[in-house]
């Protein structure tokens, strides 16, 4: 997968959307971290054998009475 | 037993000797509180003391015991607290100036669980910010250091746990692991700590690092104590949703000394290729793994996925579910944070949603490997770690880029035991993790007794003396 670098225009509106409205210090964190992230990222695996969905840590019976 | 090492004094012994009425509880908690009161400025490891508690306490379990015996093997026993586990009444910090005020109104399960077991409750130990970033020096209180050499680290984030055991604070400490930090903190400091299984303890009452990932579990300065605290934590809990409704076997009764025929698996790949091992840290090793072949195991080598792709799939998860836990704080009082923790999970909020279940399934998929192949083997051994380094300032970045051998077994869920084995040229602690099948501690505990009980690394202390008081 090719690696996405955003731009640090780009990383501002991002960071907007998660609603994080940072000072200048802090933000020059924020711009080093989520390039060691997106590189994490970047490696992730895609094309494997489908695992299991995290959907199903959904499980209906969790919530029923306690028995005692 | 002489005052002189009775601070020393391990779980079992104690129980023995207090079954037998031939210890003082009061004289046990005492020694304990005063040896803390005297030393731990080199340390730092306790970040409150509940002395007043603790003799009232000590004095109640006394008379209980003389009128009818020990309730448990922790009856009338000193112990203590990672500072993330709610205590009711008593401030739970997290090392963080954000909870600089935080009194929890409940215990944690495994303070109700230690308290109903009769222990002596006798403060709470220092951590990494909310158990994830550290060491620093700009969060609630200083990070604690290593009794072996207080000029290095004793690893984290159970710092002040691991650091308080082996220097004959308490025999007993409850720690949380969500990378490595139960074994981190063991391996530094020459104890025995043990990762669970995943859902085995309850983490009801524990302030979360990453849920996905989040395990409590003992430390202790032998794997018999541990043994013995496991079976009071151990069980399922309605409360946790993550936890497991399995039986709890008699893990003391586990501890046979017997390991002829045990089939151990060493992911050599990791240990040469992928993350070396330093020589004297591979020497170490190759000793440990002769001693179990003396003892009549059985080795082999066993491949597992890169340490790198557990790594990825951990990391990305725990930075999204940390971000998840802390967001408003982040974006409301983002000074509050040290700057350790901000760093690693300020960039949690900008991973796509997409990325988050990649990993999650990437998670299941690694967990499945690693299943398969403790199928074909009784445990997994290897090193823990490196011999602690200095305690020093860590650059944040590193916890994207740096590897351990710890964080897969994380991922997998699998029990995962730390204990002693030698000392390098300069006195610090080697260290062997033992990691065996889903809920099979009681193989994982007979193992790392074994070891214990053909080496002599038990009987060596770390030496620490009172300074003068100006």
């Amino acid at each position: 997968m090719t690696e996405f670098t955003p731009t640090r225009d780009e990383i501002v509106l991002l960071a907007r959307h998660a609603g994080l409205d940072l000072p200048p210090a802090y933000f020059d964190e924020l711009v080093d971290a989520y390039a060691n992230v997106r590189r994490m990222a970047a490696r992730l695996p895609h094309n494997r054998p489908r695992g299991d969905e995290p959907a199903h840590v959904f499980t209906p019976t969790k919530f029923l009475p306690v028995r005692s | 037993m002489t005052p002189t090492d009775l601070h020393f004094t391990t779980i079992a012994e104690a129980a023995r000797l207090i079954a037998a009425r031939k210890l003082s509880l009061v004289e046990l908690t005492e020694t304990y509180l005063n040896r803390i009161e005297a030393l731990d400025d080199q340390l730092d490891s306790f970040v409150t003391i509940t002395g007043d508690r603790a003799r009232r306490e000590a004095r109640a379990a006394e008379a209980e015991i003389l009128s009818s015996g020990p309730r448990s093997k922790l009856h009338g026993i000193p112990y203590c607290l990672k500072d993330i586990f709610d205590t009711a009444g008593i401030r739970t910090t997290a090392q963080s100036k954000l909870l600089a005020d935080n009194v929890p109104v409940t215990d944690s399960f495994c303070q109700a669980r230690l308290s109903e077991a009769g222990g002596v409750l006798l403060g709470k130990n220092a951590t990494w910010e909310f158990a994830h970033g550290g060491p620093s020096w700009d969060v609630l209180f200083p990070p604690a250091r290593n009794p072996w050499n207080t000029d290095h680290s004793p690893a984290g984030s159970s710092s002040g746990s691991g650091a308080a055991v082996a220097a004959g604070f308490a025999p007993a400490t409850m720690g949380t692991d969500t990378g490595g930090s139960i074994r981190g903190p063991a391996a530094a400091c020459g104890i025995a700590g043990l990762k669970p299984t995943y859902g085995r303890v309850s983490r009801r009452g524990v302030i979360p690092n990453c849920f996905s990932h989040d395990h409590a579990g003992p430390l202790a300065w032998t794997t018999e104590d541990v043994a013995l605290l496991m079976q009071i934590v151990a069980g399922h809990d309605p409360l946790d949703p993550g936890s497991a409704d399995m039986p709890v076997p008699d893990y003391a009764a586990a501890l046979t000394g017997d390991v002829s025929g045990l089939v151990i698996g060493v992911p050599w790949r990791w240990l040469e290729e992928e993350l070396p091992l330093k020589a004297p840290t591979r020497a170490a090793f190759d000793a440990a793994l002769a001693v179990y072949a003396a003892l009549g195991a059985e080795i082999r080598e066993v491949s597992l996925p890169t340490l790198k792709a557990y790594e990825d799939a951990k990391k990305i998860i725990a930075i999204v579910e940390l971000f998840s836990i802390h967001e408003q704080d982040l974006r409301t009082r983002p000074e509050l944070f040290g700057a350790s923790l901000r760093y690693r999970i300020i960039a949690g909020g900008l991973v796509r949603a997409e990325e988050y279940v990649q990993a999650m399934r990437a998670r299941t998929d690694l967990a499945r490997a690693m299943q398969a192949v403790m199928g074909t083997v009784d445990v997994i051994m290897l090193p823990t770690g490196e011999p602690a380094g200095l305690l020093e300032p860590v650059p944040p970045q590193t916890l994207f880029t740096r590897s351990s051998y710890m964080t897969a077994f994380n991922v997998g869920g699998n029990p995962a035991l730390s204990i002693c084995s030698g000392f390098n040229d300069a006195g610090l602690p080697f260290s062997l993790q033992i990691v065996g099948r889903l809920f099979d501690e009681a193989t994982v505990l007979r193992v790392g007794d074994a070891y214990e009980r053909a080496t002599p690394w038990r009987e060596r202390r770390p030496a620490l003396t009172a300074r003068a008081k100006v």
